[in-house]
């Protein structure tokens, strides 16, 4: 834990780069960031000091709440990153929600009926799906579903409705992954022992599946949707570029194109917490959920 | 034995269809119809037709033309970055899981992390330091796309290491190196490479989005990404545009995925996607 806190903080120690020059490259041309407008920037800024110096104060107001003033908007950079986080953490958790619905569905149906037709229909689109470069798909179904048809909003982040397309393509790669853990998951319960038992004390094979396999068989897909929606907090960057909703992604994405520093730092940070807080969180999730976990033995 | 495991993989149709894609990629400057950056302006956007079997974009070259001289950049780069991957991550989890100890207890709360974290901002992150360019690409993504296969090589390496014949050629006085060519790699080479295919896949879908966010590679050269990002304002009159491009990354990607299947397939496992480490991220 202590190795891993000090991995986060080495990523915005790393990422500065040169502070000053790719600020002015940003706001001007290159051949006019004489060296007297440099020093003042950097003056400004306190970027003179040395690095492990400006480190140590930055990361002692970061941990106060207090993230630094954006260098282009001049506004305090926590006040653009919480309301991104709430809008990505919507965003992720409804795709996510999305894509555990229908996993379980396709999952159960997958290894019930291993080998048949459905099984291999589901297995080549969960294939399938993984494969989608979602900067294509999105705007073909723009181009289809607000254009063509004008059922959905194409872009933005005010209705429900908006939020239909970017949920579904945000859910498209979890649902593969999810569906083939909960697939393996199940049929690794139908084989065990104690759903023998069970249709051995005549439980009906509906019955059995409900209450032994399913839950049993679910084991593995929850450790995954922890992984997912930390990876989804600043993973649906292009989603959030295309349908231009204000989330973490694109908050990230514009703050590095625009060489906003602290607004980069400020996003990367608060991802690369939520993530170690998640995957946290569901190790200790597991530990008290499995007992095998629990009184240490080791998952074959 | 192995010829015939060799056979079941390389004659299926994804196997085929890359080996044509590999060509028709690699001869691109000899058998495009026309040169990707020659402009025709007063046929731009056109759908297809004979002239241009996949139409033409913004500035009417030939969409058919740039996706071949495009797949060179994509395949190329999303080839370097999954090597780059495979060396490193097979380094890392044979020391891993050889040397044990506190080296492989740094290695998994490092593993653990990476994986946690969105691999496209880490890119983006990368990419704004150093600039971008092919092999910041390949070293921006390459950072954290060694970790899936870091812990797959050292679970299996772990595995073959307590087998009864690796205990026996212990005894017999075989040395490490003996040990791993003969008892560990052999194990290890065939899921690894299973999941190398599936890593292709993806690694050619997030590159292509680096390029699509303009990021990745820079004009004059151009990818399936950022094909697709400039044909992107004109899709209403000209879906074309997106189509090609976007079908070529989907289909590559899938075939790749589909071959790695088929690799664990043959070799007895379950599912390629199951060796995306990211399902057991916590053992």
């Amino acid at each position: 834990m202590l190795l891993s806190s000090f991995a986060v903080f080495l990523v915005p120690f790393v990422s500065p780069g040169e502070p000053v020059r790719s600020l002015l490259r940003a706001r001007m041309d290159i051949g006019a960031a004489d060296e007297a407008t440099v020093q003042a920037y950097a003056q400004q800024f306190g970027l003179h000091d040395p690095m492990l110096v400006q480190f140590g104060r930055w990361l002692g107001r970061f941990v106060t709440g207090d993230m630094g003033i954006s260098h282009i908007s001049g506004t305090p950079v926590a006040d653009q990153v919480l309301p991104a986080i709430a809008v990505t953490l919507s965003l992720a958790g409804s795709a996510l929600l999305v894509a555990i619905a229908v996993s379980i569905v396709l999952g159960v149906i997958s290894a019930t009926r291993a080998g048949s037709w459905p099984d291999r229909l589901i297995t080549s689109v969960t294939h399938a799906l993984i494969a989608i470069p979602e900067y294509a798909l999105a705007p073909l179904l723009v181009l289809l579903f607000a254009v063509r048809w004008s059922l959905l909003p194409s872009a933005g982040f005010d209705s429900p409705a908006s939020l239909v397309l970017p949920v579904f393509i945000l859910a498209l790669r979890p649902i593969s992954f999810f569906t083939v853990a909960v697939r393996s998951g199940v049929r690794q319960a139908l084989d065990s022992e104690h759903v023998l038992a069970a249709r051995a004390r005549g439980l009906s094979s509906t019955q059995a599946l409900v209450r032994h396999v399913v839950p049993h068989g679910l084991l593995p897909l929850w450790t995954m949707v922890g992984v997912w929606f930390a990876g989804l907090l600043g993973g649906s960057v292009i989603v959030e570029v295309i349908f231009a909703i204000p989330g973490m992604g694109r908050l990230i994405f514009d703050a590095i194109v625009d060489a906003d520093i602290p607004v980069a730092q400020g996003g990367v940070v608060v991802v690369v917490a939520c993530a170690v807080l998640t995957t946290g969180i569901i190790d200790l999730v597991h530990k008290l959920s499995d007992p095998n976990v629990r009184i240490g033995v080791r998952h074959g | 034995m192995a010829k015939n495991i060799f056979k079941k993989i390389l004659l299926s149709a994804p196997a085929f269809f890359l080996l044509a894609v590999v060509i028709v990629t690699v001869a691109a400057p000899w058998i495009s119809p026309y040169d990707p950056d020659s402009q025709d302006l007063l046929n731009r956007l056109q759908g297809p037709s004979l002239a241009h079997l996949l139409g033409t974009d913004s500035l009417g070259r030939d969409t058919l033309s740039r996706v071949l001289h495009g797949g060179q950049f994509s395949l190329s780069v999303a080839l370097i970055t999954t090597l780059f991957a495979l060396l490193v991550g097979t380094v890392l989890g044979l020391l891993s899981a050889v040397r044990g100890g506190w080296l492989d207890e740094l290695f998994l709360r490092v593993n653990d992390l990476l994986l946690a974290l969105p691999e496209i901002v880490i890119a983006l992150l990368i990419i704004a330091v150093m600039g971008p360019g092919f092999f910041t690409m390949v070293l921006s993504v390459g950072v954290v796309a060694w970790t899936p296969t870091a812990r797959l090589v050292r679970s299996m390496a772990a595995q073959a290491l307590s087998t009864h014949h690796v205990e026996a050629s212990k005894h017999v006085g075989a040395s490490r190196w003996f040990i791993l060519r003969h008892h560990v790699l052999p194990f290890v080479a065939g899921p690894v490479l299973a999941q190398a295919a599936l890593r292709f896949g993806l690694l050619l879908v997030l590159l292509g989005s680096l390029s699509y966010l303009g990021i990745g590679v820079q004009p004059p050269q151009s990818d399936w990404g950022s094909m697709l990002a400039e044909a992107q304002p004109h899709a209403i009159r000209s879906p074309w545009g997106l189509i090609a491009p976007g079908a070529a990354i989907f289909l590559v990607s899938f075939c790749v995925t589909l071959l790695g299947n088929r690799i664990t397939h043959v070799l007895g496992g379950d599912d390629v996607l199951a060796t995306e480490t990211k399902a057991e991220a916590h053992d």
